[in-house]
């Protein structure tokens, strides 16, 4: 976007000088949706759960797609008319909790500037006045020390400077001023929050929208996270791998000191010439930054921490050998699915990896869907899976409870007979997947499938992404742990260990078989030696182990 | 009923009690603008006594608990997603305060609010 845009110097004289026109409406918008989205992972990072759920900053970007999407189609020529536009596409595309609030913001902000060419200072001011407004009325009891205050602190910004007859772009700049400060001080306001050591996730959000605003107007770029150093520790470079661009073939990671501060703006900015998946870590008097790079600038990188400080540790790889092995071991397993004929019962199954989807299949599914806890399918998908299917008797397992509403959607839309079978979790799903019959009668077939489920405990194996302390379970930020039936029951050092605190916890020495699918950040080896401590510790038990390739828990299993 | 095998005795927990912890969870829901009765008649009787699981049933079926919600909704909200953030948020509360699972929670949109602009 920045190379079709005047300068920085120029747009922020000519946004002074004139009112907000379309335009500029959809440049600001654009640019807040880009920033959000680069950096959605700060915002999923402050859940103030231990599990990887319901993700307020995916839910917030995908929230301001559909936004911007429906913006996208009217004309850039009148700046209300471009609000109503985004307004309505929030609106629609809502998701979560923070989705809604922040649509409720949109819709109160374009309702104040309905029918106007361009905003002006006071228009603006009144604006985000009436957008706090429109969200509070959302609630019958406002929690504080969530987005709610920070709109509340913006409109409260914003009204200051119109009345001192700031321009535009100043008010911007108070108001993303007050949205920081607010979002500090949440945690003040919500105990909750100061208990998981985190800020309000929907706020800091909102927070970023305004940035990204303000660095469109200043021309910075929209598209890198933040530009400051997190701790070592906390550098997610597993994740940095799964998003190999095409050209950029090795990852190159250095450990380095400085000779003088290191200026992390220019750092940064240093660093995208030469590459990609730029992440930077900072830990005692030491960084580590980590980028991807083509095969012919490989040492680039390291040419240029040489020029500004002293490097003390270097690892190279080459990503291209490293992405054809995971190739390699997911090529030639295709997912098969159950042949429907006329008059059969046909079931959808929603799963994530691929080890689960080829179970499902397996066992009778016509067709799988993907998504899960993090990723959820929107009813659309699921009605995409079955419409083709030349059968009217359609059965849904959604396999987890983040699913249902749009599985339960999907079966009301569509005009064949679809029944959700209210499965919340995979085990769940394969129990009742055991009891299908294409060939039977559809309400008997729900009937058996829906008491299955009640027949299997399911187990998860996950690490945390953060300190908490849930139910005098203590968990620490990294350490592995075990939910049962949904809920956080036990930590422990290790996969192993957890394994078996689970099973304990989960009395699996009352049934009869032990079913375990391991996630794609373990190794088969790995799996098969847990799956022995098992078998020494439950011998009298049937332990069964698959490969699940699901991502984010380590293992998914059942008793029953 | 919902009964935990303590080790002094039995612990009964009525269904108002999970009821109130229903109530509370849900008027802190973004885009519950408030509870609504499931029928006039009932509405008659709320109208007099003020009552804090006004809109909510809770129903014990052998082992498990049920809930079910009668909320109006902010017009101009996403309904859908508003729906399944009550519901999620309730049964988070409940489930925490019991301990116990909850089978279902179910919500029903008895009506929208249409706020004035001004």
């Amino acid at each position: 976007m920045d190379t079709e845009t005047p300068p920085a110097r120029l747009r922020i004289t000519v946004l002074q000088q004139y009112p907000v026109n379309g335009k500029a409406v959809g440049k600001l918008a654009e640019a807040a949706y880009a920033w959000l989205e680069a950096n959605k992972q700060t915002v999923n990072a402050l859940n103030v759960f231990p599990v990887p759920d319901g993700d307020t900053g995916t839910n917030m970007v995908l929230t301001m797609k559909s936004a911007v999407e429906e913006m996208r189609k009217v004309p850039e020529t009148k700046a209300g008319e471009m609000l109503a536009a985004l307004a309505q596409g929030a609106l629609m595309g809502a998701r979560g909790n923070s989705g809604v609030i922040l649509s409720q913001l949109w819709r109160g902000f374009a309702r104040s500037v309905d029918g106007k060419e361009s905003l002006n200072s006071q228009d603006m001011a009144q604006a985000f006045v009436a957008a706090r407004d429109t969200a509070y009325k959302g609630v019958v009891r406002p929690v504080e020390g969530t987005i709610l205050t920070v709109a509340k602190d913006m409109a409260a910004a914003a009204e200051g400077a119109a009345n001192e007859g700031t321009d535009p772009i100043r008010l911007l700049r108070r108001v993303w001023q007050a949205a920081k400060e607010s979002v500090q001080r949440t945690p003040e306001l919500l105990p909750i929050l100061k208990q998981a050591g985190v800020v309000d996730s929907g706020g800091k959000g909102l927070s970023l929208l305004m940035e990204g605003m303000l660095r469109w107007v200043e021309g910075h770029q929209l598209h890198t996270a933040e530009t400051i150093a997190q701790p070592i520790a906390a550098m997610n470079l597993e994740a940095a791998t799964e998003s190999v661009e095409e050209g950029q073939d090795y990852e190159v990671v250095v450990d380095f000191r400085p000779h003088q501060e290191l200026d992390l703006p220019s750092f940064y900015s240093d660093l995208e010439k030469m590459g990609t998946s730029i992440q930077v870590g900072e830990g005692q008097d030491i960084y580590r930054m980590h980028i991807h790079v083509p095969a012919d600038k490989r040492n680039d990188p390291l040419d240029y921490i040489e020029t500004i400080g002293t490097w003390t540790n270097v690892k190279m790889e080459n990503l291209i050998s490293q992405m054809e092995e995971i190739k390699s071991k997911t090529r030639g397993q295709p997912l098969k699915l159950a042949a429907v004929k006329p008059g059969e019962i046909a079931v959808v199954a929603v799963a994530s990896g691929s080890g689960i989807a080829r179970h499902f299949g397996e066992l009778g599914a016509a067709a799988v869907v993907e998504g899960g806890q993090t990723m959820n399918p929107s009813t659309a998908d699921l009605l995409a899976a079955f419409e083709n299917l030349p059968t009217d008797k359609i059965i849904i397992l959604p396999n987890n409870k983040n699913i249902l509403m749009a599985a339960n959607s999907a079966a009301e839309l569509t005009a064949k007979k679809a029944i959700v079978i209210p499965s919340t979790s995979i085990p769940e799903g394969f129990a009742a997947m055991l009891r299908h019959n294409p060939k039977g009668e559809l309400d008997a077939v729900v009937k058996e499938m829906k008491d299955s489920i009640a027949e299997v405990q399911t187990g998860e194996i996950t690490t945390a992404t953060r300190d908490v302390e849930i139910d005098a379970v203590k968990v620490k930020v990294g350490q592995t742990i075990g939910l049962h039936n949904d809920e956080l029951v036990i930590a422990a050092e290790d996969v192993e260990k957890a394994c078996l605190k689970l099973l304990k916890q989960m009395k699996a020495e009352d049934y009869e078989a032990i079913t375990l699918f391991y996630g794609e950040d373990l190794h088969s080896e790995q799996a098969t030696a847990i799956a022995d401590s098992i078998r020494k510790a439950y011998p009298k038990k049937e332990v069964d182990v698959h490969e699940g390739g699901q991502p984010f828990y380590q293992f998914i299993l059942s008793v029953e | 009923m919902a009964t935990n095998n303590a080790p002094h005795g039995n612990i009964n927990i009525a269904p108002r009690a999970i009821a109130t912890i229903a109530y509370q969870a849900a008027v802190e829901s973004y885009g519950v603008v408030g509870l609504a009765s499931k029928n006039v008649f009932d509405g008659l009787s709320n109208f007099i006594v003020k009552d804090p699981t006004h809109g909510i049933e809770v129903h014990y079926e052998s082992e498990s608990i049920l809930i079910d919600l009668y909320v109006v909704v902010e017009y101009g909200t996403n309904i859908k997603t508003v729906a399944d953030s009550v519901a999620s948020t309730v049964r988070f509360h409940v489930e925490k305060a019991l301990g116990l699972p909850i089978k279902e929670v179910n919500v029903h949109v008895q009506g929208l609010r249409v706020s004035t602009t001004e």
